[in-house]
Parts: structure tokens; sequence; C-alpha cells
């Protein structure tokens, strides 16, 4: 950040705390507050704790993205004697995967958001740079795509997610890929012509491309049509299909031809966000700014060269008369509905990568079953899985990441030192950063109770300037020089 | 503005380190139902899904006996609070969901871990 614009940003929060009625007193206080919190919270704690623990065992590492790489900092500083394997193939894999909205909505571009793994591996790790293709959990054993047979003690699942463009019709697309990897099977289609997706790497440089033609188009003069979409399959980040389409919204204003575009969700489900207070508050936020909705809608097919998106709309109808609930059964109907766009930007079905979804890991679902407090497997006690792999309630994001790992490792040692209750508990933790424009965002936190969890004794569900400061200049390298070296 | 600077590094701080180490004191306040959880069971669900949980395949009820307790956990507290964020629409799931909400209607809420928990203890055919 350069120093006029550094100084821009300390003058607006200068005004914002006026605004806001927060006196530099109260402004001290909390500043206070986040000292102390330092002061006693893990920062300390984890530096007292480090090397507390002489218990052995050979890890192994599935997965060496953001999850399994703060994992296995943790256990190296907290174990006495570590032996930790990663098998992860690709070198980029620690990439800041929570940027690529804003890569998308053009505040951010790639080069800011790609990190090479090597040089966050943690020292003393062993890294081999190969994929787990199969799994023997009754002889603790994995085999990677290069024949290798790897045997472990306790082993931990972090392997991510895989978007699954192939389950669209129409689009060409055969294979699975992931939001970091490679994606030539996917980028000669979606990034061009109108169509787009945040949801990798590329796809997030190629949607800023497709946005900026979007809103000249609009500029001119001509009517254009905007669409979202949301699957029916649980997803990295909730909040990102909004997030980027939030970002159209700014943009287009930005340019002063928001009149001459109409933009539309189209989520698989009945409602905006699973948290009823966030939900009321994003209802408000679409109508003030003429953002639309059709509920109920889930994506099928595409004709890219006509511009044409196909959804099934469901629905229930009122069936036979059930006198047990004594009310009318419903039945599930639906019809095929298309609808032509100029823009569509497409959060693709996501499922659990293939290898393990059919392993005695997986499960029916895919995703690797756990505990939900504990994320100790239910079938195998030295298998433990972190991140968007785990078959947890809710988010699958960075946010709720940076709680499960802390969990996992103080579990893991319990294990491992033979111990039969497991210390911590994962409360369901996450957070969603919700960007409603370029400088506001609603911090979005909540756990299974379903209800608000801020960290902070403000209105969450406010937009708020302060969020876009933390958003943008906090949260990336407190994920990437914290959360990877275990410190955050 | 080096005080802002501060309150920016140290709402970020803050914000890093609550919930690594803050208890939830946000307690949920204890919920007490009108039924037993067997009661529930048996009025409510043992129609579709089976007085046994064995399951009632004209009532497109799925057997939940041969589930673990972390899917009944998973499955119920899904169809309770409307899916995960919307992700189960357009499904035999939705018409529990509906069917969830008629049952809280008519003062039969229960415990969602509780259920699970008698499902699994009294059915599980393990």
């Amino acid at each position: 950040m350069d120093k006029k614009l550094f100084k821009e940003n300390l003058e607006q929060i200068d005004a914002y705390l006026k605004q806001e009625g927060i006196s530099r007193r109260d402004a001290m206080k909390m500043m206070g507050l986040g000292g102390a919190a330092m002061m006693m919270g893990s920062g300390i704690a984890t530096e007292a704790k480090a090397a507390s623990s002489n218990a052995k065992g050979k890890i192994l590492i599935v997965g060496g993205g953001l999850s399994g790489v703060a994992t296995a900092a943790l256990l190296m500083r907290t174990l006495e004697n570590p032996d930790i394997t990663i098998l992860e193939p690709n070198p980029k894999s620690v990439s800041y995967q929570s940027g690529q909205t804003l890569v998308g909505g053009g505040v951010w571009t790639n080069s800011d958001i790609e990190y090479m793994t090597a040089d966050f591996m943690p020292d003393g790790v062993k890294w081999i740079q190969e994929k787990a293709v199969e799994f023997d959990p009754e002889k603790n054993t994995v085999k990677t795509d290069k024949g290798q047979t790897i045997p472990y003690d306790y082993m931990i699942v972090a392997a991510g997610l895989k978007l699954d463009f192939a389950r669209l019709e129409g689009l060409g697309i055969t294979e699975s890929i992931t939001s970091r990897g490679d994606s030539s099977a996917v980028k000669k289609i979606i990034g061009q012509n109108g169509l787009c997706s945040i949801y990798f790497g590329d796809g997030a440089t190629d949607t800023w491309t497709q946005m900026q033609k979007f809103v000249a188009d609009a500029k001119s003069g001509k009517k254009v049509k905007g669409i979202f979409t949301d699957p029916d399959t649980p997803i990295k980040c909730g909040g990102a299909p909004k997030k980027i389409m939030y970002l159209t919204d700014a943009r287009l204003r930005e340019a002063g031809a928001r009149e001459n575009a109409e933009l539309t969700l189209y989520p698989n489900g009945g409602k905006l966000f699973g948290v009823p207070e966030y939900n009321d508050a994003m209802v408000k936020q679409f109508a003030t700014r003429d953002m639309k909705y059709n509920y109920n809608h889930n994506l099928i097919s595409v004709d890219p060269a006509a511009k044409i998106a196909t959804f099934k709309k469901h629905w229930l109808e009122k069936g036979e008369w059930d006198d047990v609930l004594e009310e009318y059964e419903m039945v599930p109907a639906s019809e095929k509905v298309e609808v032509p766009y100029d823009f569509m930007h497409i959060t693709p079905p996501q499922m659990a990568p293939e290898e393990i979804a059919s392993s005695p890991i997986g499960s029916d679902k895919g995703w690797v079953p756990v505990t939900q407090e504990t994320l100790q497997h239910v079938k195998y006690p030295n298998v433990f899985a972190v991140g968007d792999v785990a078959a947890l309630p809710m988010g699958k994001t960075g946010g709720s990441a940076r709680k499960q790992y802390r969990v996992l490792v103080e579990n893991l040692v319990a294990v491992m030192e033979g111990k039969k209750e497991l210390p911590a508990k994962y409360d369901g933790y996450t957070v969603c950063p919700l960007i409603t424009s370029l400088g506001t965002v609603m911090l979005a936190e909540f756990n299974w109770t379903g209800k608000p969890a801020p960290s902070f004794p403000l209105d969450p569900t406010q937009e708020r300037w302060i969020w876009w400061l933390l958003k943008v200049y906090a949260l990336k390298p407190m994920t990437q020089y914290g959360m990877l070296s275990g410190r955050a | 503005m080096k005080k802002s600077l501060s309150l920016l590094l140290g709402a970020s701080l803050l914000f890093i380190m609550t919930g690594c180490d803050k208890k939830e004191e946000t307690q949920e306040s204890k919920m007490t139902y009108k039924l037993s959880t067997a009661e529930v069971y048996e009025q409510m669900c043992a129609k579709c899904h089976g007085k046994n949980a064995e399951g009632n395949t004209e009532k497109k009820g799925p057997a939940l006996n041969d589930q673990t307790i972390q899917e009944l956990r998973l499955g119920i507290t899904d169809i309770k609070m409307g899916g995960s964020g919307g992700h189960s629409s357009g499904t035999e799931h939705e018409v529990m969901e509906h069917n969830m909400k008629k049952i809280i209607e008519k003062g039969m809420d229960y415990d969602t871990d509780a259920m699970a928990q008698y499902i699994h203890d009294n059915f599980n055919k393990k």
C-alpha cells in the first residue's frame, strides 16, 4: 500500500470512528483489549505449550493447503519428536483462496494471492510432491499416484474439495478441478464469452475481464443481464456467490451504468443466508441495490454460444392428506427454466475428491465422516479430518479451518498420548466477511447454534468500512503468516 | 492517526485471538420440550421411518437404523435448520424440512442431539 493511500485510510478510520460515535478513549480501550488478548491469548500460551508433548508416531497429512500446512506447523511446535509427512502435488497449494473474490472484482490481481508452498512448508516436515490415490485404513497405509506406499500411525485428511463443472451439461467439461491447481480443463470455456467463476485461480482473473466487458456494455447504453448461480451441494464460502454479485453491482455504479443492467441471483435454496439475522440484513441490502433473486433454481446446463442458462426450478406441491401430521403431504415438483444472460457467474457444484469419497475413509456423500466436535473419524480413531473435506455442518471456509486445526492438534496429541478423553471441542464457528460494496463488509460470524457469534461488541448485521479494512489489509497477512505457521 | 492505526491493529489482533481461547459465554438457554424424545419418535417419526427405524419405502422414509450417530446428528440438524445454507432444496430432504416445521408447530419440538442418540441407542442394528 503506498503512503498516500495509507494516509487516506487512516483518515477514513478517524472519520468512521467519529460517525459511529466511538470515542478515542473507547477506541483505545478496544485496542487495549486486542493487546490484552494477545498477551493472554494463544500467542504466549502456545509458546509455553510448544514442544509440550513427547508423544511419538508417524503422522501423515494428506493435502498441503491452508488446513494441512497450519496443522503441520502447530504439530511441529507441539511435539518434541515430530515425524510429519505431507502429501501435496500442487506447488502453489497455499495460495490465498479467500482473495479470489477480490481478484474477480478487480481489487487485487492473482499475484496478490499466489504463494509458493515451499515458502510456507514448516522446517522439519517431509513434503512428498505426490497425490494420495488409495487409502487402506485397516493397514494404515496410503498409496500415491507415483506408486509409493506410505505407512502411518496417524493420518490427517486435509485434501480440500473438487469443483465439479462436469456436472453441468453443455459445457463440454469432463474433469473436476481444484481451486488452485491446473484448470486447463475448465478455463477454455469458463472465463470466456460472458461466462465466469471466481472459484478457481485463473477463473478469478478472467472474471474481472468478463466483468469489465459487461460494465462497458452497460455503459455504452446496452440493456444487459447479469446472473449468478448457487448450486445444490455444499460449497466453499457460502457468501462468495453473493459477494461477486455485490462487486458487480459496485462496478456498475462506479461506471454510472447501473440502470442498464439487471442483476439476478438464482440460488438453489430458499433464502440468501442460513442465519436468519444475516439473511434479513442481506434481503434489505439486495433491495436497496435493486439486486433481484429467484429462489429454488439449480443450474443444470449452459449453452455458452447462445448464452442461455437452464435451471431446474423446484417447489413442493400439495399431495395426499397425512393423518399423522394432520397436514397435506408435500410432493417435490420441478420444471426447466431457460434464462438468457450477457454475464453469468457460476458457483460450480462441489464434492469431496473422488479417490477419497470412494475409499473406506469416505462416505455416501463423499465427505470424510468425523465426530463434529472432535474432528476424529467415526470409524478409525487414528484418522482425523480438517477443512473442506470434513463432513461438518455449515461453513467450508478458511475461518472455520482456523478454529478446527487447533482443536484437531490438541485431540490428536491426546490420542497419541493414549488418553481416552479428547480434550478439545469445535463449536462450528465460521466467518464470512461478506463484501457488500467497494469499501464495505458485513462480518458474518456464526456457529452451530445458528446464531451470530460476533467477536466484537458491534452490531454484526451492519456493513462497515472497518471490516473492509480487516478483509482487504489484515486477513491475508493473518492467514499467510499467522495461520500457516500455526500461530493464529 | 497513530491511534487509528493501533485501533485497526488492535481490532485485528482481537479478531485473531478471540475464539481461540474465548469460552463461549453465549450458552444457549436450556430449551425445555413438551414431549420426551421417545414420545415424539413414536407419534411423529415412526410412521415413515418405521417403529424400529427400519424405514418405510411406501412413505419414502429412509431407514435410520443403519446410520452412525454422527450421520444422524448431521441429518437431523440439517433438517431442523432448513438445510446447511440452502443446499438441500429440491429433494426428499426438503419435504422433511417442511414436515419438521409442522412438527414444531404442533408443539412437538425436540433436541436434535437427543433424538440422534435415542434412535441410535434403541434401533441401531449393529
